[in-house]
């Protein structure tokens, strides 16, 4: 809340000032960020590029954690004319990234190790080119597009355009379908997890955004009992699969191998609805805009439609 | 003179029976390996399990999907790596040859890594035979850059091509990885070296692989005998030292490719166990490679079941554990020039 | 008579082995002087020569030109210094151990030294989660731990090279399966951040990185020369020089120190750079052809061997930038090849 505001009031100031446009974004370290003229060269952060790019706002260049093709988080996306200037975790060709002649770098910030997107070494090697700042991956992925959704006016953006109004629409039904089904089948209780070969890893809400939403819209998501790593997940052996029982089970998307390696397991189906075959996608921490959250959400309205048709007498 | 053959027989029985105790050993760690696990399953259940299964049951289930496949793939595993280790070091005359010192490892790795990036493969019975072929071909390199110029591979010659390959190949493993996250997030587990997750379809598919390692191995028993002579001596005797060399490296190449496709690169036990094995057998390659063969699957599933319990609920990956146990150990024995030389 | 035929014939020798000496050191410092050049002149945003020189003289002439100057003075520049001084840094850490031990195979890369910095900075990564230069203080301590157990771990009455060799072995075993343990206990982000470290990569040259390491050369360097000269009284070997009451032991404890010093330092600046060590030590010799010992030669190849490694690492294939360490690995490959075919001519090893 106090965030939105604090947002609100930079563009407010901005918009406030005549002719001359300062443009002005305080990033979610805190840091306001000011520049003389609203700027049109952004350098983005693979996230950061799928927050705006379906806002409108396209950056010149955009450095990635992995090979583009590999990265989920910008499938989808039209990135023609849009320039790579790295394809691995941390690194950044900073002689490309100059001759961008970039105004602002946008990234997302980590408050939980005081970092941004890529990186220490990225954050050096960028800041001395332009300014760094961004919206925060913080307790709910609404609140994140709804940051981007700023970002993107104050930058120039209309959101009021055709598709963006669409894509905001196709949300809000999907939502409203979610929500009637899971106020319609409250006796449910789901669980995320990540599937490897060595052990079944179940993932505590708090430690991600899209569980804080789903949670906060009505679905019971089962937490860990004993979890390591800040309590974000707990590692339970294959032998103990069946610690939990919840329908549906939810499982880590950000790969196909994920799913595959659960099959192969033969104690995965210890979880009764494994054994029939309710296991749907997780959105693991890459959701950035409405047109993706529409189709994980059909997704998962639908496995609560069949978890709850599987408890009904 | 009679007072040797009453030696020879005398010592002929003490290993003997000394391959025995280790059998029983074997048998012993085996039915714990079965007993002991995240999961704590009373030993009457599993006796239940084993001799009346029955499908619905939970514990039977993992009894028999889980852990009779870890113990399986442990001995299968234990036995290849030891034999392996042995017969490197007798081809090589290199105290310090094992499967992860000449490449094989190294290479398999690689081949395992370009499977999952490059080929998208996600599954480890697919990706298996990736590790298989690329440990063949590693130590083909390793043995072809060894053998340029005049004198062939000499022991040196192999240990410095094998640390050489395996530091190029891992360069090129570590540049793969920082560029595509997903197939750190696989590898990474896969190349700890664990024997968890392993379905029995693995056990079997490996098998027949290491069947043939093992009779190759086998064979190769007197010839090595010969080697350990050094090679004017043997050259001298008649023995075919190429051929002998040759033979060894083949069969070191599947039994050590195969459980390296099975259970990922595991490193100490094919490094330590003949060392174990020399110290109790001395010399005489006839006993090293039985002895060797008992003596690393206990080391093996004696470090799986280890590392089954010390960390609940999760567990700590088999390869971890015996570089933990091993390298401690071989210090101690480097320390103590207990290092016979083979 | 023969006896003053003989001293002249000596010295004679002896000088001619000097100037071949110095004509290798010279033809060496000309090669990097083309490679550090290069290195200002490539790179995707174009600057023409003119440029580069105008800012290279700008502190002096006061002319600026603040993108220009940026790519120059702070992305190219610092860069380059820095292959040159880690490369130099590896290069006499891996001369210092093989004529220690005797031995080509001698080098901090193969046994465990470098595998106790990489250790040491995934730990601070992964269960400390410190970053950027406490990571290099950490990889520091790391290499210089694991070269004094090995040291000790080694030492019954004196070191032998089989004893340090196979230990070494041993502990980065040890460590290897340390790292991938904590490879596995670690969310995925914080993975890529030890793998990136792992690599060694000059990307994230910080001109800081190459004071701390210029600092600490201009203080082991010094130490190296007045140790190896100690040393040149060992050659008579162990038990003469012990009779004449040199510090054997000592010495070669120091110079050891002193190795570990310059390879701990180096991986703690750019990462555990494989292969950099073990190559410039023969090569130096090779290219002398026994004139000499070769530290200097082979400082001077270590620095161009890091620093051409790095132009192909970035400009080699279009649209990838490559860890400086893939190219340094293959480069050993290349020249392991050359040492057995050499081997095999010559009928041995180094």
């Amino acid at each position: 809340m106090l965030r939105s505001t604090m947002v609100a009031l930079a563009v407010f100031a901005g918009s406030a000032l005549p002719a001359a446009a300062r443009w002005s974004f305080v990033g979610n370290d805190g840091e306001a960020v000011a520049l003389d003229e609203t700027p049109v060269r952004i350098i983005a952060s693979q996230d950061a590029a799928a927050g705006l790019i379906p806002l409108g706002i396209r950056p010149v260049g955009i450095y990635a954690d992995s090979a583009v093709a590999d990265a989920k988080v910008l499938q989808g996306l039209d990135l023609s004319g849009i320039e790579i200037i790295g394809q691995s975790w941390g690194e950044v060709d900073i002689e490309k990234a100059a001759a961008l002649e970039p105004d602002p770098i946008i990234g997302e910030h980590r408050p939980l190790d005081n970092s941004w997107s890529g990186g220490d070494d990225v954050v050096a090697a960028l800041s001395p080119l332009a300014p760094l700042t961004g919206p925060i991956q913080g307790y709910s992925i609404l609140t994140l597009i709804e940051d981007y959704e700023a970002l993107a006016q104050s930058l120039g953006a209309d959101l009021s355009a055709s598709d963006v109004a669409a894509d905001q629409a196709e949300f809000e039904a999907a939502l409203s379908k979610l929500k009637t089904a899971v106020a319609a089948n409250r006796d449910l209780t789901a669980l995320a997890v990540w599937a490897g070969t060595d052990a079944l890893y179940v993932a505590a809400t708090e430690g991600s955004s899209e569980l804080m939403n789903f949670a906060s819209w009505g679905l019971n998501l089962i937490d860990p009992e004993v979890a390591e790593d800040r309590g974000y997940w707990e590692t339970l052996s294959w032998e103990n699969a069946d610690q939990y029982q919840p329908d549906p089970i939810l499982v880590d998307n950000r790969s196909e191998a994920t799913m595959e390696t659960a099959l192969a397991q033969r104690t995965w189906t210890l979880m009764k609805a494994a054994e029939a075959g309710r296991a749907t996608d997780w959105p693991a921490f890459w959701l950035r805009n409405f047109a993706a959250y529409v189709s994980e959400l059909d997704k998962l309205t639908v496995a609560i439609h069949a978890a709850g048709a599987n408890l009904a007498p | 003179m009679s007072e040797g053959v009453g030696n020879r027989a005398k010592k002929t029985a003490r290993l003997t029976s000394g391959l025995l105790l280790l059998g029983l050993t074997l048998a012993v760690i085996a039915m714990l390996s079965l007993a002991t696990g995240a999961r704590a399953i009373p030993l009457e259940n599993v006796w239940t399990a084993l001799v009346d299964f029955d499908p619905n049951a939970t514990e039977h289930r993992i009894i028999w999907d889980l852990r009779m496949p870890r113990t399986v793939v442990g001995l299968m595993v234990g036995a290849a790596l030891g034999l392996a280790g042995a017969v490197l070091q007798g081809a090589t005359r290199n105290p310090l040859a094992d499967p992860s010192i000449l490449g094989i490892h190294a290479g398999a790795s690689l081949a395992v890594v370009l499977g999952v990036a490059v080929l998208g493969m996600t599954q480890l019975s697919t990706y298996a035979w990736m590790a298989f072929a690329g440990a063949g071909a590693a130590m083909l390199v390793v043995y072809s850059v060894a053998s340029l110029g005049r004198e062939g591979a000499t022991p040196v010659k192999l240990a410095l091509a094998g640390a050489a390959i395996t530091a190029v190949l891992h360069s090129i493993i570590n540049a793969i990885l920082l560029t595509s996250p997903r197939t750190l997030d696989e590898i990474r587990f896969w190349q700890v070296g664990s024997l968890s997750g392993r379905p029995m379809d693995i056990a079997l598919q490996v098998a027949p692989f290491l069947t043939v390692g093992m009779i190759l191995a086998f064979a190769t028993a007197r010839l090595l005998d010969g080697l350990s002579m050094g090679d004017d001596v043997a050259r001298a005797l008649g023995q075919r030292i190429g051929l002998a060399r040759g033979m060894a490296g083949l069969a070191a190449v599947i039994l050590a490719g195969a459980s390296t496709a099975a259970a990922g690169p595991i490193a100490f036990v094919g490094l330590t166990v003949p060392h174990v094995a020399r110290a109790i057998t001395g010399t005489g390659y006839r006993w090293i490679l039985p002895y060797s063969m008992l003596l690393a699957p206990i080391l093996l599933l004696g470090a799986d079941v280890l590392g089954r319990v010390i960390a609940p609920p999760g567990e700590v990956q088999v390869g971890i554990v015996t570089a933990f146990l091993g390298a401690p150990f071989f210090i101690a024995l480097v320390r103590r020039r207990k290092l016979a030389s083979p | 008579m023969s006896a003053k035929a003989d001293t002249s014939r000596i010295s004679a020798v002896r000088h001619a082995a000097a100037t071949r000496g110095r004509n290798v050191l010279l033809g060496l410092a000309l090669a990097l002087l083309a490679a550090f050049a290069l290195a200002l002149y490539l790179g995707d945003y174009p600057v023409p020569v003119s440029g580069i020189v105008r800012s290279l003289l700008s502190p002096l002439s006061g002319l600026a030109d603040r993108s220009v100057d940026f790519i120059v003075l702070q992305v190219r520049l610092p860069r380059a210094i820095l292959a040159v001084l880690s490369g130099a840094s590896f290069a006499l850490a891996g001369i210092i151990f093989q004529t220690l031990l005797r031995n080509p195979l001698a080098s901090p890369d193969i046994f465990g030294i470098a595998h106790g910095a990489s250790a040491a900075a995934v730990f601070c990564i992964i269960i400390l989660g410190w970053s950027g230069i406490a990571v290099s203080f950490g990889a520091f301590g790391g290499a210089v731990l694991t070269a004094l157990a090995i040291y000790f771990l080694s030492w019954r009455d004196g070191v032998t090279t089989f004893r340090v060799v196979l230990i070494g072995i041993g502990m980065a075993a040890m460590l290897a399966a340390l790292i991938s343990y904590l490879f596995t206990r670690a969310r995925l982000n914080e993975v890529q951040q030890a793998m990136a470290w792992l690599v060694g990569s000059l990307n994230a040259a910080r001109p800081g990185d190459s004071i701390v390491l210029a600092g600490a050369m201009l203080v082991l360097i010094p130490l190296m020369v007045g140790l190896v000269r100690a040393l040149d009284t060992m050659e008579l070997g162990d038990d003469s020089a012990r009779a004449l009451g040199a510090p054997v032991e000592l010495t070669r404890l120091g110079l050891m120190l002193v190795a570990v010093g310059f390879a701990a330092f180096a991986t703690a600046a750019v990462g555990p750079v494989g292969f950099v060590a073990f190559v410039s030590g023969p090569l130096a010799r090779s290219l002398l052809k026994g004139a000499g010992r070769g530290f200097a030669q082979a400082a001077l190849v270590g620095a161009l061997v890091m620093l051409v490694s790095d132009l192909l690492a970035q400009h080699l294939l279009p649209a990838v930038q490559l860890p400086v360490g893939v190219v340094t690995g293959a480069c050993g490959a290349l020249f392991l090849l050359w040492l057995l075919m050499a081997s095999g001519r010559s009928g041995r090893v180094n």
